[in-house]
């Protein structure tokens, strides 16, 4: 093992690397997810109704729900970790990009790719932590979730959040879904949320926008 | 709405860009130049106008027309499917947002009044509609058969090549000669119905007088014979909404995570677990039901679970944990005092448990060895079981796809019963589990329905074939005649396959591989393939016509839940049929003008229904709403209205719960002796086992059985010891959606293996190997995990048979593997299975086509 990291030094580093290359933008009211890792049952309706509403062929995945399994015969645990673009405050991918094709919206902090302006050269696809950014060969462009703006604009929620059997997957105000006070059925009764579970990229690196209800085996200790 | 929406943005996006003139993205953002020039930002001009959506031109869910649509399949869900369509292409589909029934608004989604929204195969029904297998035109077998050569021919000829061999066939052969394979795989909807006693065919080949049909189910039957002879019907399930008032829910063998399960049993189930209800996962895997709803597992070897029951009965009654009151008002023959007068002498479910008939007490010890559980595990679900009200023991289908599969439900049906948690909301009495009472058919349903001149055990068919006329009838299963037909062996000389991929889903694959080629081997002219389908399909490959069948998008109809749920959902003709596509209704219809019974099959039909359905439909639609919904549900609202809403929604008085008026008004039961029948008196009288369609003796009251196959076989296990078992995977509906590549990106065919076993064989995840016994072998990827029972393989049943010419199957497909010898309640035994496995250079083809993506991962992350 190496020795422990200085976290305070790289959290500086990482403040000046952004500093150096551009100015964030603090949209007017930040949309996030929020994913019940328990009580989902993995089903990928979500990924489906994300596949048919993009038009995406097979390869490209916006919205991934990852199986976590873990223990030892017959003690055994299993959840789920579903993430599509955390539509980052500080996006990772935003200022790699060579042509400028990705922008943040400042009504509600939706991070989308500009396809008529991206060259397909995967830059942030290789920054993002959560491998959000998806390359589509076929049309030679990196495409991400765009958390289906055109239902936002028109006063609905995403196709993967209305396509949930279970109800564990919502989208609210982030702040509102990180101090509990946003109502989504996503969170129950008794639920507190979290912003990172374990084997995920830690969130300060770009601040994602989104919570989780955490298994127990997947919490994450010290959580901030 | 959507304009103005957009405007406001803007100028939200165009004050910001005057505070923050240089950046990039919000100057992209921003609306037009001169909106920019405005203010002041000098020559800086965007290089694009780019609105919020980025992918211009994108048409937006309000540009599209929306209809209002649900999905078919033979899942026992039924979902919405909202289809957003441009002319008459559909763009894409959502499902059910609150809308689109009476009082509905986006987003409604109470407790009453849940939305229905659809699963992932339903989300991904556009990559099916518009599949590269779509069937467009009649095809015509050129080649031999299962080569899968066809030409393009003309309905008119595919249709009179197929009436002509009908006449010769049933003249040469008889009136059994027509096997009907239709199954519930093309139609589910009230008028378009594929399925042997309702359905299309039935009706047409019994009018024709030439059918054999398949009585068995290959999902649930001993499931059915268990609920018929127990409760006197199949409809012992309680609705949706009613599991989310139990205390605690054992989930026997049940993965509502795959199987969904109709209605939203499985979000109902998610609001028990958070008003405290306990969850109790008995499965050799640890399911993602187990996983979703915290429960405890108790890994079980497969093809045991009625002796594990057993265990619990005895715990139980030794315990006086039981309900004796329920038992002397509702239940015949649990013990002794409980028999009937006629049968005082007959052996009680009590002294059978505690083994005065063969001297072996059926305690938790007992149980133990043979099931692979601890006898102290038994106890202590028994003890929650008993002790906690009210609890539901869901016994669900597949440990009931077994040898003796009949043995497991009548087990539990004693312990609901002992326990008093029949009738009661928050109980259990399934069970097959049919609820809720939906008005089922539109199209004439009369003394025509179901007629036929034999009928055998689903599966038998190809022993038949191979053994005509040397086969006795209980081998068949041959249900009883009152004429000289009755115990004749059919002689089959066709099928016709209507929404139905039976080839490649019923059990021993290889053996009706051989069944065919003897059909074959008579002569061109001796014998009649027919596959209706919308896709090709492995057994349609087999076919010597494939008659191109439209989908439920192209045709007009109303879909109901057949399982849980209870609502209808308008499905109107959203596009029109692709290439030559036409309805069964419309195929069969013109079958019979052509064969002379075209008015009596079809009679609100003209001569020329087959180019012009439209009317007809529409006519048989709105008598059903008029005449049975209306009339016997007593429901006021109009045809129209629903056709305006699209989703019906019954608001019930009260959950509904099975046999509660029994419990609480004392309404009998519809068994001979109007209780509860542990001892079932139909199955008691019989004498002479031969002439019933079981064949074989059935004890009366339930008991253990050893299984042909089993991890308990000793002499098998030295050369095959693994047991396979094949649930319904979550990605298909048994074979359908097997060719989308959206949904095999999400989960591969795959051999699921314990991590221990793995590592004796030096496998690991993703290696390629041959699952093998007697009957076949299928080549497949790896999964190893702690997540199943060590000697248990898992193989979702349904992939597609790809044959390599050296009788392997590339496929992965489980039923190479299976025994064509169904339990003598006609259950079929998909899950006695024992096999082995071994590494291969073969290659494993998850499809027909190859599709260059990556899995999706399962992660085992411990750290």
């Amino acid at each position: 093992m190496a020795e422990p990291k200085d976290k305070a030094k790289i959290k500086e580093a990482v403040k000046r690397k952004k500093r150096e290359v551009y100015t964030p933008v603090k949209p007017d009211m930040q949309l996030g997810f929020i994913h019940n890792n328990v009580d989902c049952i993995g089903c990928r309706a979500c990924e489906m109704a994300c596949k048919d509403k993009n038009g995406l062929p097979p390869g490209p995945r916006f919205r991934r729900v990852m199986y976590v399994e873990g223990g030892t015969y017959p003690d055994v645990y299993a959840y789920k970790v579903n993430m599509s673009c955390n539509h980052c405050a500080e996006p990772a991918c935003l200022p790699t990009c060579p042509t400028g094709a990705i922008y943040k919206r400042q009504k509600d902090g939706i991070v989308d790719i500009d396809s008529s302006l991206c060259i397909g050269c995967r830059r942030c696809e290789a920054a993002c932590p959560f491998g959000a950014p998806q390359y589509i060969p076929e049309q030679n462009i990196v495409s991400k979730c765009n958390m289906c703006v055109d239902e936002i604009d028109a006063g609905r929620k995403p196709y993967c959040v209305m396509g949930c059997m279970m109800r564990v997957l919502d989208i609210g105000p982030i702040d509102q879904l990180l101090n509990g006070t946003h109502e989504t059925k996503a969170r129950g009764p008794n639920d507190q949320v979290v912003r990172q579970v374990k084997n995920m990229a830690d969130p300060a690196l770009t601040n994602p926008s989104i919570v989780f209800v955490p298994h127990s085996k997947g919490a994450v200790k010290n959580d901030g | 709405m959507l304009e103005r929406t957009q405007a406001e943005w803007d100028r939200e996006l165009l004050l910001s860009a005057g505070l923050n003139p240089d950046r990039r993205d919000v100057l992209k953002a921003g609306a037009g130049a001169a909106a920019v020039a405005t203010l002041g930002l000098g020559p800086i001009l965007p290089s694009k106008e780019v609105q919020a959506f980025a992918y211009e031109p994108y048409p937006r869910d309000d540009q599209l027309t929306t209809v209002v649509t649900s999905c078919a399949h033979n899942c026992g869900s039924r979902h919405a499917l909202v289809a957003h369509k441009k002319g008459d292409v559909i763009v894409r589909l959502s499902a059910d947002d609150g809308r689109y029934q009476e009082g509905g608004e986006y987003g409604k989604d109470t407790e009453e009044e849940p939305q229905v929204r659809a699963c992932l195969r339903g989300r991904s029904y556009r990559s099916r509609l518009y599949s590269p297998e779509r069937l467009l035109y009649p095809m015509k077998r050129v080649g031999k058969r299962g080569e899968g050569k066809f030409k393009r021919v003309s309905w008119d000829e595919a249709l009179t090549d197929i009436a002509e061999r009908m006449v010769y066939l049933k003249g040469k052969y008889g009136p059994t000669a027509l096997l009907d394979q239709s199954y519930a795989g093309a139609s589910y909807g009230v008028l378009h119905k594929s399925d042997q006693i309702e359905g299309l065919l039935g009706r047409f080949l019994g009018m024709f007088g030439c059918r054999t049909s398949s009585w068995s189910v290959p999902s649930y039957q001993g499931t059915t014979f268990s609920s018929r002879m127990t409760f006197g019907t199949i409809q012992d399930g309680n609705e949706d909404d009613t599991f989310a008032h139990t205390k605690l829910m054992i989930m026997w063998g049940w993965n509502p995570a795959y199987t969904f399960h109709g209605g939203n049993t499985f979000y109902y189930m998610r609001l028990a677990k958070q008003r405290g209800c306990k969850f109790v996962c008995v499965d050799p895997q640890y399911t993602d039901s187990a996983a979703a709803y915290d429960a405890w597992w108790i890994p079980i070897k497969p093809n045991t679970d009625a002796a594990m029951m057993a265990g619990m009965a005895h715990y139980i009654l030794a315990n006086n944990l039981h309900d004796q009151e329920f038992i002397n008002k509702f239940v015949l023959g649990m013990d002794a005092g409980t028999m009937p007068d006629w049968a005082k002498d007959r052996e009680n479910f009590k002294d059978y448990i505690f083994g005065k008939y063969d001297g072996q007490p059926k305690t938790p010890e007992w149980a133990e060895p043979i099931c692979g559980v601890k006898a102290e595990d038994i106890k202590k679900l028994a003890d929650m079981y008993a002790t906690t009200k009210p609890a539901a023991l869901k016994a669900s289908w597949s440990p009931g796809r077994n040898a003796y599969g009949e043995q497991y439900n009548r087990m539990a049906a004693a312990l609901q019963a002992m326990t008093g948690n029949i009738g009661v909301l928050g109980g259990c009495a399934e069970g097959v589990g049919k609820a809720w009472h939906a008005e089922g058919t539109a199209y004439p349903y009369d003394e025509f329905a179901n007629v036929w001149y034999a009928s055998l055990k689903s599966d038998r068919w190809a022993h038949c074939v191979l053994n005509y006329p040397n086969v006795s009838r209980e081998e068949l299963g041959l249900w009883p005649r009152d004429d000289q037909l009755d115990g004749q062996p059919p002689n089959i000389r066709g099928i016709f396959w209507q929404g139905s991929d039976w080839l490649n889903q019923l059990t021993n694959i290889n053996k009706e591989i051989k069944a065919l080629r003897k059909l074959e081997a008579e002569g061109e002219k001796e014998s009649l393939l027919v596959c209706m389908d919308s896709t090709i399909t492995p057994t349609g490959i087999w076919a010597d016509y494939l008659l191109p069948i439209a989908t439920h998008f192209e045709r007009h109809d109303v879909a109901l839940p057949w399982y849980k749920g209870h609502y209808y959902i308008h499905r109107p003709k959203v596009i029109e049929p692709l290439g030559e596509s036409k309805t069964d209704f419309q195929v069969f219809t013109e079958l019979a003008f052509r064969l002379g019974f075209g008015e009596k099959y079809n009679p609100r039909a003209a001569r020329n229904y087959f180019e012009r359905n439209d009317e007809t439909d529409e006519a048989y639609l709105l008598a059903w709403w008029t005449n049975r919904v209306q009339h016997h549900q007593g429901v006021t609202m109009s045809w129209n209205d629903f056709k305006n809403y699209g989703i019906y929604k019954f608001k019930l008085d009260r959950p509904h719960v099975a046999f509660q008026d029994n419990v609480e008004k004392g309404v009998p039961w519809s068994t001979p002796s109007g209780k509860i029948e542990i001892f079932s008196q139909q199955l008691a009288r019989i004498t002479d086992w031969k002439r019933t369609s079981y064949g074989y003796e059935i004890p009366a009251i339930p008991k253990w059985i050893e299984p042909w196959e089993s991890l308990n076989a000793t002499d098998k296990t030295a050369t095959h010891p693994f047991h396979v078992i094949s649930p319904h995977p979550r990605h298909r509906t048994h074979s359908i959606f097997n060719n989308i590549p959206w949904l095999r990106e999400t989960y591969e065919q795959e051999v699921t293996i314990n991590a221990s076993d793995a590592k004796k064989l030096g496998v690991k995840t993703g290696d390629t190997v041959e699952v093998f016994n007697d009957r076949g072998s299928c080549v497949v990827p790896v999964y190893v995990t702690e997540r199943c029972m060590p000697g248990v393989l898992v193989l979702h049943e349904g992939s597609w048979m790809d044959l390599d010419g050296k009788g392997r199957d590339l496929s992965g497909n489980p039923d190479f593997l299976t025994l064509d010898n169904p339990s003598p309640a006609g259950a079929f035994a998909y899950n006695t299975v024992l096999a082995n496995i071994r590494k291969t250079d073969a290659e494993h083809r998850p499809g027909w086509d190859r599709l260059a993506t990556s899995r999706s991962h399962v992660f085992r992350r411990d750290l």
